[in-house]
Formats: C-alpha cells, sequence, structure tokens
C-alpha cells in the first residue's frame, strides 16, 4: 500500500464500472416514461378536479416530495418482500421473493418517484397551453379528449421540453442511489471495485467522470432536439 | 319560405350575481346575415357562446336548424351536436398553435366529420383557396399575419359546412392595415348566402355586410331591423344614444 493515488488502478476499474450504465440507464428510462404516464393521469386529475382521485394525487405527490428519494427507495425495497409474504400468506401462492430481481423495485421506486415530480410539471405545462386553444377545438366539435390528445398536450409537451429534459439528466443522476438497494448500476460497481482494493477514491473518481460524460451527451441530444423544434415552429 | 337556422328563446346567463342575458330572443334565418351590436359588457360575447355552448346558459330553448335544445338539459351530447352545427369565429383567431394552416382546416372534418384524410386534404385546399390562402398551406399559424390567420380560421369555419358561422369581433384584434382584408373576405362569403351572426364594433362593415342588425343593450337585444333602418331611422332611445356617441366619435376621427 504504497501509493497515495493509484491510477493504473483507477483506469484498471473503468471496464468493470461500465458495466453498471445499462442498470443506469434502465432504470432512469423506465422512471421516466412510467413517471410521464403517473404524470399526465395525475396532472389531469387535478386539473379536472376528479373526485377522489384528485385528492389522492394531492397526497402522493405532497408524500414524495416531502420525503428523501433513499427513504423511498429502502421503503419500496423492504416493503415489497412484505407485501409478497402477505399474498403468499393470504392466497397460499408460493412467490419466492428472490425470483424478482431487485432492480425491478428499482423501477417502482423511481417510477412512483418522478410521477410526482412529473404531476406538478406536467400540470403546470398543460396550464401555460392558451386557453383559447382548447375552446377553439371544442368549438369545432372535438370532444375534450380529441381536443386533449390533438391540441392541448402536443402544446404542453413542447413546453416542457427543457423541464423533461433536466428532469430526466436530474434522474440519472439520482439513478446513483439504487445502489442502496444493491443494483449494480454505475454506482454499485464502483463501490464492488473500490471494496476489492480498498481504493474509494479512485473508484469513484471513475463513476463521477461517467456520469459527468453521459450528462454531457445528454446535454447534447436535447440541445440538438431543441434546435430542430424551434426550426419547425 | 325560409329556412330557420337560429332561434332563441328566452336565454338567460348569469355570472354569479352578474346576469348577462335577461331573456334573449333571436332568430336568423337561412343565408342571413345577422350582425350583433351593442356597447362593450353587454353581453354580445356571451350570448354567441350561449349558442356553441362554450357557456351554458341557465334558461331558454335554442334551436340550431334542425337541433333543439333547452337550457335545464344540456349535457355533453348537447353540447357537441350543438358545436357540430356551428363554427366560430374568435376575436384571436383560435387557430391550433401546432398545426399548419391546411391541418387547421383539415382537424375537424378528420376527428370530428370522419373524412379521409385525402378527402379532407382536397376540402381544406379549396377552402384556403377561397380565402387566398393556399400558398401558405403548410405554414404554421406563428408565422402568419394576422389578417391571415383570421382568414385561415374563416376557412376553417366554412370547411366544416356549419348551419351558422359565429363570428365575435373577427377584426378586433387586427393591425388596421389589415382589417379590409379579412373584412373582403367575409363580404364574400355573406354574398354566397352563408348564414352568420357577426359581433362586430365596425358600424361600417355592419351596415354593409349585414342583412338584418340587431342591437343588444343590458342582456336584451332591444331593436332589430334592417342596417337602413337601424342607422338611419332607430326607434329605441338607446339604440339612438348607442348610435350618436359612434356618430360623435367617426366625426372626431375625421
Ligand atoms: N367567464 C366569465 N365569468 C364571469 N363573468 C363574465 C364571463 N364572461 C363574461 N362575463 C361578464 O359578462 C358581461 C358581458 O360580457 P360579454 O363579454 O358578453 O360582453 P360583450 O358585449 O361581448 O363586450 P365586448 O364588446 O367588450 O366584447 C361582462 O360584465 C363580463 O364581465
Ligand atoms: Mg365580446
Amino acid at each position: 500500500m504504497g501509493k497515495i493515488f493509484d491510477f493504473q488502478f483507477m483506469i484498471e476499474i473503468i471496464p468493470s464500472i461500465l458495466k453498471g450504465i445499462p442498470f443506469t440507464i434502465m432504470i432512469a428510462v423506465v422512471g421516466f416514461a412510467v413517471g410521464i404516464v403517473i404524470g399526465l393521469f395525475g396532472a389531469l386529475f387535478k386539473i379536472y378536479k376528479v373526485p377522489v382521485l384528485n385528492k389522492l394525487t394531492g397526497l402522493y405527490v405532497s408524500f414524495v416530495r416531502g420525503t428523501p428519494l433513499v427513504v423511498q427507495i429502502l421503503l419500496i425495497y423492504y416493503a415489497f418482500p412484505i407485501l409478497i409474504k402477505l399474498i403468499n400468506f393470504k392466497f397460499g401462492t408460493k412467490i419466492d421473493i428472490s425470483w424478482i430481481p431487485a432492480v425491478v423495485f428499482m423501477f417502482i421506486a423511481y417510477s412512483l418517484n418522478a410521477g410526482a415530480y412529473l404531476t406538478e410539471s406536467i400540470r403546470a405545462s398543460i396550464l401555460a397551453v392558451d386557453k383559447g386553444q382548447m375552446e377553439a377545438a371544442e368549438s369545432v366539435g372535438m370532444t375534450m379528449w380529441q381536443a386533449m390528445i390533438r391540441i392541448v398536450l402536443p402544446q404542453a409537451a413542447k413546453i416542457s421540453l427543457p423541464v423533461f429534459a433536466n428532469f430526466f439528466i436530474g434522474l440519472l443522476k439520482d439513478t446513483s442511489l439504487a445502489f442502496t438497494a444493491a443494483v449494480p448500476e454505475i454506482m454499485g460497481q464502483a463501490k464492488i471495485q473500490a471494496g476489492r482494493a480498498s481504493r474509494f477514491f479512485e473508484a469513484y473518481i471513475d463513476a463521477a467522470l461517467i456520469y459527468w460524460g453521459l450528462c454531457i451527451i445528454l446535454e447534447r441530444i436535447v440541445a440538438f432536439i431543441e434546435k430542430r423544434n424551434k426550426e419547425s415552429a | 319560405m325560409s329556412n330557420v337556422m337560429i332561434e332563441m328563446n328566452n336565454i338567460h346567463k348569469k355570472f354569479g350575481n352578474n346576469h348577462v342575458l335577461k331573456g334573449v330572443d333571436l332568430t336568423v334565418n337561412e343565408g342571413e346575415t345577422v350582425a350583433l351590436l351593442g356597447s362593450s359588457g353587454s353581453g354580445k360575447s356571451t350570448l354567441l357562446r350561449c349558442i356553441n355552448l362554450l357557456e351554458t346558459p341557465d334558461a331558454g330553448d335554442v334551436r340550431i336548424n334542425d337541433y333543439s335544445f333547452t337550457a335545464s338539459k344540456i349535457n355533453k351530447h348537447v353540447k357537441l351536436e350543438a358545436r357540430r352545427r356551428t363554427a366560430m369565429v374568435f376575436q384571436n383567431f383560435g387557430l391550433f398553435a401546432n398545426k399548419t394552416a391546411l391541418e387547421n382546416v383539415t382537424e375537424a372534418l378528420i376527428t370530428v366529420r370522419k373524412k379521409s384524410k385525402s378527402e379532407a386534404i382536397e376540402i381544406g385546399r379549396k377552402y384556403l383557396d377561397k380565402v387566398g390562402l393556399l400558398e401558405q398551406a403548410n405554414q404554421y399559424p406563428s408565422t402568419l399575419s394576422g389578417g391571415q390567420k383570421q382568414r385561415v380560421a374563416i376557412s376553417r369555419a366554412l370547411a366544416l359546412d356549419p348551419k351558422i358561422i359565429l363570428f365575435d369581433e373577427p377584426t378586433s384584434a387586427l393591425d388596421p392595415e389589415l382589417v379590409g382584408e379579412v373584412q373582403r373576405v367575409i363580404r364574400k362569403v355573406a354574398e354566397e348566402k352563408v348564414t352568420m351572426l357577426i359581433v362586430t364594433h365596425e358600424m361600417d362593415f355592419a351596415r354593409d355586410v349585414a342583412d338584418k342588425v340587431a342591437f343588444m343593450s343590458e342582456g336584451q337585444i332591444i331593436e332589430t331591423a334592417t342596417p337602413s333602418e337601424f342607422f338611419t331611422n332607430p326607434k329605441n332611445e338607446r339604440t339612438q344614444k348607442f348610435l350618436e356617441r359612434y356618430l360623435q366619435r367617426f366625426s372626431y376621427s375625421i
């Protein structure tokens, strides 16, 4: 243990840490995609003040925004085994919790987390669409759903694009908490490699650089999409 | 014998304690252009919006050609039926910002009238041509001038082949130099005997385009007459005051 900083080690473990990228991206993409669906319904429940669902959505958003993500992850991680035991007990099924990979729990945790934040931002962008657009659509005989799907939501999506992009980048970074549930994403891999040689600093530098690289690529993609979007209208 | 396109009986509408429509009666016959005049806040927009049910009247009966409904029995279905028989041209154009000029015209033909895409495009192009905007067919509203936007809105309304087109101050949001082109299009449409109800503050235009003028004051239509009668020989005292005020403003502007 002579060296203060083992540069060679830092390089050597990069390929192993890179193996975490698919998990990182999968969690972010699934969380984002499901989050948008949840957020869309949440936003519509709130805008149209749908009885009961409106209140439930409020409670859900408040809870998710008022508790740390790590806590949510651990809650889901420990709640599911209990839930499955309960199901087995009630229905006499024999589901084995170990059949379900930890990453599935993370899909659920991140989707629920993203859904709450996206409920708020989708609601805001739907409300930012000129009210006259809905009226114009209704005046030509479209149903509220047709007007929503064909006229209002596309415009809301365009308004949301920068917010969504930033949210996705944030989400990608937040996936680094999934290692707390033993998911071998970038941080999980870094921890494993670091533990082997007790060289944490080197491994975390790798992790930092990989996240940074991913975010730079994403920002490029977002800038490209935004530019194309501006040109189209 | 002419066909009745709109018949409204004793329409009432309140916003909270503000009793805006206090028993409006109005008839518009097929092929007629009716100008609806009245001072600001008298309830003209509200009346139009009670026809296509963007506002729900509190009481009264409405008939749109073959379709009748009573205020107390309005539901989703009634709203759709009313809207499928009417079209509206808004002061602020109301063009779909995410659709091109042509798509603005074809959208409801496809989604509401269930026409095939190719048929809708054929109809759309015909009506854009009619308002002189075929060349702008693929432009988005944000790239059109106010006058062009309103002409697209008019062609969207025409393409639906409604029983009546409702205009709410179609030229009020336009720069003065663009008012003429839109008025010309409306005049041309009037000549083709499309049934129209037009709210406007442009007296010369009303006089020129309308077959009938209806004057609204304090939530009621208090005078209905031909334009020449209305402007030269108004019967009601409030109508006279309104026209006097208008003539004064007019003489100042010369
Ligand atoms: N959605 C609404 N909620 C509450 N009050 C309303 C609403 N729409 C209209 N009003 C009120 O109803 C009255 C009539 O309004 P309306 O827009 O029908 O008048 P108008 O004759 O069209 O006036 P203008 O010439 O200024 O357009 C006004 O006092 C207005 O404040
Ligand atoms: Mg008005």
